[in-house]
């Protein structure tokens, strides 16, 4: 029964709507809680109405939320995690409402992304076009609503070339949404890394700093990080699934205990650790550097560049912070299997008493 | 027709076909449904929507278009595709198909044009069978089936049933296969059940639990994420916990004979026993007490790292406020520029 109570309670932390609320009336399209199931109804009517409407081309910072659905959710991630170190791209298909951009289904691209393409969409737009008539056959009608792509083991976050390209989307294909995943340090971290962004139009400067969660970039993309990060804005992500959906996760579970247990997050991701670990040292060694010119030169250093130094040391013990804990994380699910299933000694002796799944006989 | 199979392949599923069919499932049934307020207000235009889907869909909820309040269930068709090695069929991904209500067939064309397009972007999957929603195989399967005979020569057919019992404790899903058998002297082909497991990458369980199991979205404090991990291992050590139970009692309850014994079951718990520890060597001490090491390495480097930089900023502080009674007058930075 506790696992129920804590479900009950994440539920409500993370704003999941299972979509099993009765009907609500005449204002059930603009209210959040949608009726059963009504977010996968596609309203052709009134989704063309609001494409003449166009009522983001005055306010940059018009669309606030995404939500997407669980399958899109899953597709993204088991695409992005299947091109290993490459960056894979794909689209999605959904629909607008309101101030919020809904994600239905997403479909992956059969281009190999690199950061040094411009528009690598371009190669795409046959099949594009194919898998979207076939898509409108086979009963789904949503447009393409968004791209996304990946960034392997360096965070969600758009780059220059990125940031280029969904500047010229915003253009010419509004409403478009850029997603990015980072599958690596999903496995890595046990949650979903996930961003989605809008970039601001040419020299709009935005009214106030958006509080962005920090995330660790690597030393090699940093620069690249840098200088865009101001151009754009991330837009708060909430997802949703239908009833059948929710009906089979819950009974999935029974099937999938044995998968939690079994995974070992240590042994699949040294590669990645150490390559973070690395980073780390180099950060370091910079940050040193820049601390033992100021040791010489304290009449010239400005102390706005001291505050520097300082934060970003303190950028670095968070770092190694985070990467520690999710170490010790990995550690303690190794440490727990042990003691479930190594602390047993054959012995000839009968049962002892129903305890369990302790160990039968305590090594 | 719904035999256990005896064709010796076992089968792994993959949750995202799952979701796939529920999805599939969920939009042409709310298609077909709207919303009662949509519904009223744009009663023309759905109208005509819904019989340009209809006209793909299965046949017997065509009638029920733009009058139903009452939820009628359509059947929804697709394609599972995956790879088949040796004896295991893994089914990764699925995708929709048009159904001819006249033939009761699959649209040939349309199959291959999707075929194509998910060959470029997942080369690695061929057609393993396909999908359809409903409570059990019935006649007119088969048709389907004998069709798709002709890209696997085995296909499976996945049955999803759509109906949420919330006293059900198994996936409403089965795997059906097709066999040749012998019913009065006549070798027809019927359908046959398998047992299945479900099968997963590391990453696809994340988003799985993600969505369904709500780990926290954002980063959180430490204790927060901390208990999500925790969280998690404990319930499925609960799960570990009352299946143990239940075969506890069903052994007690053979002991003392309320239960006939049944020595095939005895025999899969003796060798279960038996597996316990799970691993026991010298090597793999030495590889966990390894690890165990390195992760203690990497926590002290990381107390160090804080310990410095916290030492640091004291230093520096320290610096500023000496700095300032050595200069002349205060605020002597600022005149340099």
């Amino acid at each position: 029964m506790d696992a129920e109570i804590a479900q009950k309670t994440w539920e409500l932390e993370n704003n999941i709507v299972p979509m099993d609320t009765p009907p609500s009336g005449g204002a059930a399209r603009t209210k959040t809680d949608p009726s059963a199931d009504a977010i996968f109804y596609y309203d052709e009517a009134a989704q063309t109405k609001f494409q003449q409407e166009k009522p983001w081309v005055n306010d940059p910072h018009f669309f606030k939320r995404v939500k997407i659905s669980a399958l899109a959710l899953l597709k993204m991630v088991v695409h992005a995690r299947s091109g290993g170190t490459i960056e894979v791209m794909g689209l999605m298909q959904g629909k607008t409402d309101g101030d919020a951009i809904i994600v239905m289904d997403a479909f992956a691209l059969p281009v190999e992304g690199t950061e040094t393409r411009v528009n690598a969409q371009a190669d795409a737009y046959e099949y594009m076009v194919d898998y979207s008539q076939t898509n409108k056959q086979a009963g789904r009608l949503e447009n393409v609503v968004g791209w996304y792509h990946s960034h392997p083991g360096y965070g969600c976050w758009l780059s220059g070339i990125d940031v280029s390209t969904q500047m010229l989307n915003q253009q010419f294909q509004e409403p478009f949404l850029a997603v990015v995943i980072d599958p690596t340090r999903t496995v890595s971290a046990g949650k979903v890394d996930i961003g989605a962004f809008r970039t601001y139009p040419e020299g709009y400067k935005p009214p106030d700093d958006p509080i962005s969660e920090y995330q660790t970039i690597p030393l090699n993309k940093i620069e690249d990080f840098g200088v865009h990060c101001k151009q754009y804005y991330s837009l708060d992500i909430t997802y949703f699934k239908s009833c059948l959906d929710s009906h089979l996760l819950d009974l999935l579970w029974n099937k999938y205990w044995v998968n939690t247990l079994s995974s070992s997050p240590l042994l699949g991701n040294g590669d990645y650790v150490a390559g973070q670990i690395s980073d780390l040292a180099e950060k370091l060694e910079q940050a040193e550097n820049h601390l033992s010119h100021s040791r010489f030169g304290p009449l010239v250093t400005p102390t706005q560049r001291k505050k520097d130094e300082e934060s970003q040391l303190a950028k670095i013990t968070r770092d190694s912070a985070k990467i520690t804990v999710e170490q010790v994380h990995g550690l303690m699910s190794q440490v727990i299997k042990d003691i479930l299933f190594n602390s047993v000694q054959q012995s000839n002796r009968s049962n002892t008493e129903p305890s369990g799944p302790e160990p039968m006989i305590e090594s | 027709m719904a035999e256990s199979s005896s064709s010796g392949l076992t089968f792994k599923l993959h949750p995202l076909v799952m979701v796939n069919i529920s999805d599939h499932y969920s939009r042409v049934k709310s298609q077909m449904n709207p919303p009662i307020a949509a519904h009223n207000a744009t009663a023309t235009t759905t109208a005509t929507n819904n019989n340009n889907n209809n006209g793909a869909e299965a046949v017997e909820t065509a009638s029920s278009s733009s009058s139903s309040s009452s939820a009628s269930s359509p059947r929804v068709f697709g394609c599972v595709i995956g790879v088949q090695r040796g004896r295991t069929v893994e089914i990764f991904n699925s995708f929709e198909l048009l159904y001819d209500p006249e033939t009761h067939s699959l649209e040939r064309g349309f199959l291959e044009k999707k075929q194509e397009l998910y060959k470029k972007v997942f080369p690695h999957f061929y057609i393993l069978g396909w999908y359809s929603t409903g409570s059990d195989a019935q006649e007119s399967d088969m048709t389907i089936h004998k069709a798709l005979m002709d890209i696997n020569e085995s296909p499976v057919y996945v049955l999803l049933n759509p109906v949420i019992n919330p006293a059900q404790k198994d996936l409403p899903i089965t795997i059906y296969e097709s066999e040749l058998h012998v019913i009065d002297g006549v070798p027809q082909l019927i359908f046959v059940s398998s047992s299945y497991t479900i099968e997963t990458v590391e990453a696809e369980r994340i988003s799985v639990d993600h969505v369904a199991h709500l780990k926290p979205s954002d980063g959180g404090s430490a204790a927060t994420q901390l208990a999500a991990h925790l969280t998690g291992i404990h319930s499925a050590i609960k799960m570990l916990n009352s299946r143990i139970r239940v075969l506890h009692h069903y052994l007690l309850a053979m002991q003392k004979g309320e239960i006939p014994c049944e020595n095939s079951l005895l025999r899969q718990v003796s060798s279960l026993l038996r597996r316990l520890p799970a691993v026991e060597s010298g090597k793999f001490q030495d590889d966990f007490l390894m690890e165990y090491n390195d992760t203690l390495l990497i926590t002290y480097l990381a107390v160090l790292t804080n310990c410095s930089s916290t030492m640091n900023e004291l230093v520096d502080k320290f610096n500023t406020a000496y700095d300032r009674h050595s200069r002349r007058g205060g605020g002597g930075r600022t005149a340099f520029f």
